[in-house]
């Protein structure tokens, strides 16, 4: 198994690198000028070539692509000029303080001093817009949005599971009938329209809770903003999880081995319960593994309109101001999470089923 | 021990909080580096520019805010001179090493050279640019050179002539000058403050304004609080309204009193609409500012408010800002561009076919007023008597003016085409997942069928517009602009010849109305001056580079324990000059 491991962890660098060859393609193809968003609205040639030039977007696309990769790779920006460059805060007037008026004083803060000394340094990959280092940016948004799609998760799959296995013993009955019928309206039916009707009803109309909010406090986040989204991204996603469990279980619960264990007498619950659904659970855990990297995105609607500080929200944000280094950190971050899901799901299998072999 | 702890907790108890939703997410809190309205909204509490307005006058009126006056322009309109009162102090900060820290005139030198700073990547460094030459020069020689500004280096024309006064000597005479430094984000700042926090200045503004940031969660939370030094300023009632309900309210609430009375504003970005109206309709906010389009009709119908809001004693404020939204042609286009006779007749028949009182009426939710020239409301220059027959709705009209030069149908598609027989289409540019503009864009579209007009609609990624109309790649798209400061010429240099690929979209280029605007430029505010900027809109009447749209109508609504409201057409908040009821406040708010 470590061999696979191994193998799999190899196999991931070279697929990295094809997602941000496709990222930077895409970009660069159709991801418009950013120095004319940034550019404010009064702006010149000029200006535009010097905000690009900032910007490292003047450069050739090879260079571009060169120091994406190091950014990818170290989480920090540098150019050519950092590395050739000086720090040239001695070039200042030796009288120049008499005549600037006050200015840091590098005996109280000689980092401070530094760091104004040497701008064109290395540093920490920054927004273009806010100008906030991206990996804060990530790293302050991803509570608020695990706030809401952990319990999501876990709650939509274990209410899917124990209703379609239901649902699935009851087959054909008029029950399962109905549950399809409003399964399939329940699907037709835009996110939006239930966030909009909800947050009315819910948080407005009935005021059973706040219409939108977000604290510094976890527990308050969890009892108070949290339910309503949660509730509502439970409610969404349980339709198509249900009737996906549902084939699942159809599928397991024909096999010759569930009329074997009735036959052995064995209570309905333990055939269902043990038998039916540690089958049933492979394609259930390859559906919640495919699902699992959505958790770290989160819900941008969800986040939008309740004002939730997460990386759904931030990304939406993101891509309004054509903020690149935001975009590509959190796709090329994605597509980290997604593997890395991957090669855990496939070792879960090992696990549920002993007849997996890694090869 | 009692009494001791009644004491600490009686002003917290008793704090003035305010708590209101902005409509879109800010970006930071450097005054050079932003540009967006809620932001700079932000520095406006937290930094003080040199001039401000005053609050009640309308139409507005420049005052001294941290200078002793508002500087007359000295040597025909080109020299600036202003005198900062001493004994103002920037809010305490870390970098000042613990430190009383005083505003002087190299603050604000300071910050002028941060606009231009080419690492800075100011938004508004057009503010400053072709005005001082020795800036300019300079500005260009290390763009070449590659080396970084130095900002102790001397420069002609931006002169701190002692502690306190600072005189700028412009190359041209400019009697709008002096506005700039009524801008939010026009504002002096502390040297040591912007060198030690060097790439994290966003998030850490220190100004001399009523207010400090406490808090900040960006893109969820703003917390100011009162800075404890900050001097206190009072409302000027000397421009006021007698007969104005919310100039009463504002001299019964705030009249005499040092301001401001607010200690706490706490503001959460709500880009979705109906949260943002929930949040006000379920008591989480004191008031709502800019209320959406799709709400507004059902809490006023002709002018009356719902039973509800009437109910909660809750008010409205109509405001129509200071703005203007247009349709531009491509004047370099060769199907809609061109000055020729039978060019222009294209464009004014296309105006004509265009049914404005169904964009404001239908589109618009009856939310906006007609746009009769080329300048906002409320601003100096602004005419309200201008009128242009020329922009009316009148398609039998366009369709005979169309005929008259040729625009028929040559292949008998049902279609128009050009007088030389070439097909006549155009296409119509818009912002993509706005609401509003598909809207407008499918009028546009309706009402060109109806006098035999192809056009197509486009809906384009905002940064690709952006390019598009920079470079001239459209031939019609819709436009907006809100004004700087209030003066015609921040809307006129709109169609200025030489500003093409700067801030001309429509890429008009006309002898006439450059000389027309130069010649306002060195004129001050005077009937003269007025004629000029008449005559300019005359000319964009005559030559059609636009299609006249409208003016926006925003209207806020306030809770009735808010005292004291009154918008301001140019600056972006009202903190500074509100009350609350704490009592009706808590009692009712949702907390």
């Amino acid at each position: 198994m470590g061999a696979y491991v191994l193998r799999r962890i190899g196999q991931m660098i070279p697929t990295l690198a094809g997602v941000m060859l496709l990222i930077f393609v895409l970009f660069n193809a159709v991801g418009g000028d950013p120095a004319l968003v940034l550019a404010g609205k009064i702006t010149n040639k000029e200006q535009i070539e010097n905000i690009r030039k900032q910007l490292g977007v003047d450069q050739p696309y090879h260079v571009q692509l060169g120091y994406f990769a190091f950014e990818v790779a170290t989480g920090f920006t540098c150019t050519w000029r950092s590395f050739t460059e000086k720090p040239d805060a001695a070039k200042a007037p030796a009288n120049a303080d008499l005549k600037a008026g006050p200015k840091a004083d590098p005996k109280a803060d000689p980092k401070a001093a530094t760091k104004a000394a040497s701008p064109s340094g290395c540093q920490a990959v920054r927004s273009w817009s806010t100008n906030e280092e991206v990996p804060k940016i990530l790293m302050t948004r991803i509570g608020p949005t695990l706030t809401i799609m952990i319990p999501v998760l876990v709650l939509e799959t274990i209410i899917a599971i124990f209703l379609a296995i239901g649902v699935a013993y009851v087959r054909g009955t008029l029950t399962d009938r109905m549950i399809m019928m409003i399964c399939t309206v329940a699907m037709s039916i835009s996110f939006l329209v239930y966030i909009i009707v909800a947050q009315y009803y819910f948080g407005f109309k009935w005021g059973v809770f706040p219409v939108q909010g977000w604290s510094d406090n976890f527990w308050k986040n969890v009892v108070t903003y949290a339910p309503l989204p949660v509730m509502l991204a439970i409610f969404v996603g349980l339709a198509p999880a249900l009737r996906l469990y549902r084939s699942f279980f159809l599928d397991e619960i024909n096999n010759d081995y569930v009329r074997t264990a009735r036959a052995k007498g064995l209570s309905e619950n333990t055939v269902l319960l043990k038998h039916v659904m540690r089958n049933a659970l492979i394609p259930i855990i390859t559906n919640v593994g495919i699902a699992i990297p959505s958790l770290f995105v989160g819900s941008f609607l969800l986040e939008s309109f309740f004002s939730i500080p997460g990386l759904g929200r931030e990304i939406l944000v993101a891509v309004n101001r054509s903020d690149f280094p935001v975009i590509k950190a959190a796709t090329v971050y994605l597509a980290m999470i997604t593997m890395i899901i991957n090669l855990l799901v496939d070792v879960a299998y090992k696990a549920i089923d002993p007849r997996v072999t890694f090869k | 021990m009692l009494v001791l702890s009644l004491c600490l907790v009686a002003p917290f108890a008793d704090a003035k909080t305010i708590k209101v939703a902005f409509r879109a997410v800010e970006t930071g809190f450097d005054p050079q580096k932003v540009e967006d309205r809620y932001s700079v909204a932000i520095c406006e509490n937290l930094f003080e520019s040199l001039l401000t307005y005053d609050w009640l006058a309308r139409p507005v009126r420049l005052v001294a805010q941290v200078v002793e006056t508002v500087p007359e322009g000295e040597e025909g309109g080109t020299r600036f001179t202003f005198r900062i009162k001493p004994g103002i102090y920037f809010a305490d900060d870390a970098a000042f090493n613990g430190k009383k820290r005083e505003l002087v005139a190299r603050d604000m030198e300071y910050a002028v050279k941060r606009f231009r700073d080419p690492v800075v990547r100011s938004p508004y460094s057009w503010l400053f640019e072709d005005k001082i030459p020795a800036l300019d020069a300079y500005v260009e020689q290390i763009k070449k050179s590659g080396a970084k500004f130095d900002y102790d280096r001397p420069i002609d024309g931006l002169t701190v002539i002692d502690k306190y006064t600072i005189s700028f000597k412009l190359k041209e005479p400019d009697f709008n000058f002096v506005y700039f430094f009524a801008m939010p984000n026009v504002v002096p700042v502390a040297r040591e403050v912007i060198e030690k926090y060097g790439e994290d200045t966003m998030a850490h503004p220190v100004g001399t304004g009523p207010y400090i940031l406490k808090e900040w969660v960006r893109a969820s939370k703003i917390v100011l609080e009162r800075n404890p030094n900050y001097r206190g300023h009072t409302l000027g009632t000397e421009f006021a309204d007698p007969n104005d309900p919310w100039d009463k309210d504002a001299i019964a609430s705030l009249g005499g009193k040092r301001l401001p009375l607010i200690d706490r504003v706490e503001i959460t970005p709500i880009e979705q609409e109906q949260p943002r109206y929930l949040a006000f309709m379920n008591k989480q906010h004191d008031y709502i500012e800019e209320t959406p389009l799709a709400f507004v009709t059902q809490l006023i119908s002709n002018g009356k408010l719902s039973a509800e809001l009437q109910n909660r004693n809750v008010r409205a404020f109509p405001e129509l800002q200071p703005e203007i939204v247009w349709d531009a042609f491509n004047l370099d286009d060769p199907i809609v561009g061109g000055y020729q006779p039978e060019n222009i007749a294209l464009r004014r028949a296309i105006i004509m076919a265009h049914d404005i009182n169904s964009e404001i009426n239908i589109v618009r939710s009856g939310q906006a007023k007609r746009m009769y020239s080329l300048v906002g409301p409320g601003v100096v220059g602004y005419d309200p008597s201008f009128r242009a027959i020329e922009q009316d709705y009148n398609p039998a009209g366009a369709k005979a003016m169309l005929d008259m030069y040729g625009y028929v149908d040559k292949d008998g598609d049902g279609w128009r085409d050009m007088p030389d027989g070439r097909p006549l289409t155009i296409e119509y540019k818009y912002r993509a997942n706005e609401q509003e503009a598909r809207q407008s864009v499918s009028l546009w579209v309706k009402n060109m069928a109806a006098v035999g007009i192809r056009m197509t609609a486009r809906e384009v990624l905002f940064a690709d517009l952006l390019k598009d109309r920079k470079v001239g790649k459209f031939q019609m798209s819709g436009l907006a602009w809100i004004a700087d400061y209030p003066d015609a010429q921040n809307f006129l240099q709109l169609l200025y010849g030489p500003n093409t690929d700067i801030s001309n979209d429509s890429r008009f280029k006309l002898a006439a109305y450059d000389k027309l605007y130069l010649a306002a430029l060195k004129t001050p505010d005077s009937p003269e001056r007025n004629r000029l900027y008449r005559e300019m809109s005359r000319l964009a009447v005559a030559y059609a580079p636009w299609r006249f749209s409208v003016h926006r109508q925003f209207t806020h609504f306030i809770n009735p324990w808010v005292k004291g409201y009154k918008k301001h057409p140019i600056l972006y908040t009202s903190f500074k000059y509100l009350d609350v009821d704490v009592e009706m406040q808590k009692k009712v708010m949702q907390q």
